[in-house]
């Protein structure tokens, strides 16, 4: 026992010596170096498990064991922001949590608000290198004090560059989902307002009638012209036809512009719904955006992790082998979950590592073959994803460039 | 990469709820462990920051050899943790081969029993994950997996049983189906009187049973596929939404409880045509999810139910990608059930 217990020491003392230090230090640069030349996934999940296990197995307190967590989550974002991850998140707090101890509640509470008032005050320090913070969840579960730190947080870091760090706070996965839904219903359900709503149409059938009317008017008058002036009557078939052309093509433009707004479900009307002749016979009903234009895309839209790449992992820790209420909506896709058998604060580049390149290589093997089974990123994520992911990866890319 | 002296000043500061260094040591401690801004620009995700474009780059030869440098660990890396992967693939065929021997059901309902008998706890409902082939039978392959798995369960006591299958291809063949499981059931239990009744449905579907209904036991079967998973909420978001512009609901009336109701009906109450029969009450989460792959993905499998299940793979336990989707075998089931319940599997019964 004894013995064991110097051992341990002795191997403590050896790591924290400043020549194995170093070359730790540089192995991991090394192996992060590494990783970049592969292909790296741009949105990676973490369910930090594991930190009251950790404490319970070590003799040490509950919140000690949440520090030593969050200093496992430090090491752990400078591997990915330093491999090439763009987004990161991570569940730090979930509804369900308010249920334990209150102790416990106030030491984590104390904990965010000390470590998110720290970063604001580090603005520049931020603004040089760090990431936008966002926290998604129930921010009005949280106590005034809290909120306050959160928010500083998220403002200081709003103008950061590229990388983002989504820190699930108080969050479920049903409650974000049932939040999506409600927004949306209430997008559509809050009338079109007509003034605007015409103003904004590019075309107006009334003024498109009247130019049809005033052409076909000029026509006669310039059919008779010609007439009278060429000598040949095939001039005049000529001239007959074009202008049946020109509304045609008039109307061709106009529905072509309007299938191109509903293409944008969310943001634009439907046309249809703003139709003149409805406004015309001044009916009081107002006029509401066609439910059928809500797809996958509006829901995703409205989700907390709106305008983030689809998620390509998700990690958990703990060996505990099910999601919890994280991420439904968006690792059921293509998403590669990992359950890892150790505790979040033992938690490493070591162990994560092994994960990063079996993504890779399946990536690249999916990459050189796209019909072998078990494909899951490159085309099909191009083709049935949102143009979001697409326009994700041009933008990484331009910027690779 | 803190090294141990500077992580026991931030221990210590953070005891101390933040209060014992202030924000000027803080940072003067950090600096170090920044990169460089100079640095931070000619990393090719990063932006170009201003300084980056004053100075321009000092170092050619030095950046080539740690791209170099770099790229040859990424390959070393990948060779190494390919052999690794492939070791690891031949040990856990060899092991999954022996399994296979060792735990063969012989489609003996006892045998499967005694497989089950020392589990401290069972799914009451079990969801499956299964891929269709590429071959031209795959249809045929992926009804007897169906029929396997369906067999398997009513043998080990779990009464629900729910397949997901992205296309959907199973859905539009329910009799065919249930045909087929009825004869392997058969297969297994010998005469129809010792045969479970088998229920077998899908959502927007009617429930398909068989004829006599006897005293034995029930196995309810539900199908699923993508359509049941984001395009079901998409539904609903779109019917919410015209039941607010008609003034029939208030947004705030939309509470999870609400979307977890109206979700849950649609898989556990099937379109019964007779109403004289006890409507089945599936249970609406399953509490393990089986994926058939060879690594943990859903595929598009319904989001919402997937709250508290429990996941395992069978191909899970290596990284490594064989070709094809992994078949649906008897030992892979029994490794599954016996992870749920937290016990190993040994070599002998």
């Amino acid at each position: 026992m004894s013995g064991s217990m110097h051992l341990s020491r002795l191997r403590n003392w050896f790591f924290a010596s400043p020549p194995a230090e170093y070359a730790i230090t540089s192995l991991k640069e090394l192996l992060i170096g590494a990783i970049q030349q592969g292909p790296v996934p741009q949105h990676v999940a973490f369910v930090m498990d594991g930190n009251r296990r950790f404490a319970r197995s070590h003799g040490i307190e509950t919140v000690e064991g949440h520090n030593l967590g969050f200093e496992a989550l430090a090491r752990i974002l400078e591997v990915c922001y330093k491999s090439g991850v763009k987004v990161v998140t991570i569940y730090a707090f979930s509804i369900e949590n308010f249920k334990r101890s209150k102790f416990e509640v106030d030491a984590l509470m104390e904990m965010a608000k000390v470590k998110l008032s720290q970063m604001a005050q580090h603005g520049d320090l931020l603004d040089r290198y760090g990431a936008k913070v966002r926290v998604l969840g129930r921010l009005d579960m949280l106590k005034p004090d809290v909120l306050e730190a959160v928010n500083k947080a998220v403002d200081m870091t709003s103008r950061n560059g590229d990388r983002v760090l989504n820190i699930c706070f108080p969050y479920t996965s049903r409650d974000e989902i049932t939040s999506a839904i409600r927004e949306t219903v209430e997008d559509y359900s809050t009338p079109l307002e007509q003034g605007r709503s015409a103003s904004r149409t590019p075309f107006s059938e009334s003024h498109i009638a009247h130019n049809i009317r005033t052409q076909t008017l000029g026509l006669t008058t310039h059919d008779s012209h010609s007439d009278s002036e060429s000598t040949s009557g095939s001039s005049g078939q000529d001239d007959d036809a074009s202008p049946r052309h020109d509304s045609n093509r008039i109307y061709g433009s106009m529905s072509s512009c309007s299938s191109s707004t509903t293409l944008h479900l969310g943001n634009q009307q439907d046309p249809k719904g703003v139709s003149p002749p409805r406004s015309l016979a001044g009916s009081d009903s107002p006029v509401y955006i066609s439910p059928e234009t809500i797809s996958r895309q509006t829901l995703n839209d409205h989700m907390l992790t709106k305008g983030t790449p689809p998620l390509d992992i998700l990690i958990r820790t703990s060996g505990v082998e099910r999601l919890s209420d994280f991420m439904l909506w968006q690792t059921h896709e293509n998403t590669e979950i990992v359950f890892l058998n150790v505790m979040w604060p033992e938690f490493d580049l070591w162990h994560f590592l092994p994960v990063m390149l079996g993504w890779q290589r399946r990536i690249s093997k999916s990459r050189q073959d796209p019909n072998a089974e078990g494909n899951f990123a490159g085309d099909a994520k191009s083709s049935e994803e949102s143009p979001d992911a697409l326009l994700w990866r041009q933008g990484g890319k331009v910027k690779d460039i | 990469m803190v090294s141990q002296r500077d992580r026991e000043i931030l221990r210590g500061d953070l005891r101390g709820r933040g209060t014992k260094l202030s924000v000027a040591e803080r940072e003067a401690l950090l600096q170090s462990y920044l990169p460089d801004p100079a640095e931070l620009g000619q990393k090719p995700t990063s932006q170009p920051t201003v300084s980056e474009r004053k100075t321009p780059r000092k170092t050619p030869i030095r950046t080539f050899l740690k791209s170099q440098t770099h790229y040859l660990t990424y390959a070393l890396t990948h060779i190494i943790f390919g052999i690794i992967v492939r070791l690891l693939q031949a040990y856990h065929a060899v092991v999954d081969r022996i399994f296979a021997i060792v735990y063969h059901h012989h489609r003996t309902p006892e045998l499967i029993r005694k497989d089950v008998k020392n589990l401290k706890r069972l799914p009451q409902h079990l969801s499956t994950i299964l891929t269709l082939r590429k071959e031209d039978d795959s249809l045929a392959v992926l009804m007897d997996e169906v029929a396997e798995l369906a067999a398997w369960s009513s043998c080990s006591g779990i009464p629900q049983l729910s397949i997901y299958e992205k296309s959907g291809v199973l859905k539009s063949c329910i009799p065919a189906l249930h045909q087929i499981i009825t004869t392997k059931l058969a297969s297994y239990y010998g005469t129809p009187s010792h045969q479970p009744n088998l229920q077998l449905y899908a959502p927007h579907h009617p429930v398909h049973r068989s004829a006599p209904i006897t005293t034995n036991s029930t196995l309810t079967i539900l199908l699923l596929s993508s359509t049941d998973g984001r395009e079901t909420l998409v539904d609903l978001t779109k019917t919410l939404a015209e039941m607010s512009q008609n003034g029939k609901l208030s947004p705030e009336d939309i509470t999870p409880e609400l979307v977890d109701a109206e979700i849950s009906e649609i898989t556990t109450q099937p379109l019964s045509m007779d109403p004289t029969l006890p409507d089945t009450v599936l249970k609406p989460e399953p509490d393990l999810l089986l994926v058939f792959g060879p690594f943990l993905k859903l595929d598009g499998y319904p989001p919402w139910q997937l709250r508290l299940t429990e996941m395992y793979c069978t191909g899970g336990r290596s990284h490594g990608i064989s070709g094809d989707g992994e078949a649906v075998e008897y030992q892979g089931y029994m490794r599954g059930l016996w992870h749920f319940a937290g016990a190993q599997m040994r070599f002998g019964r």
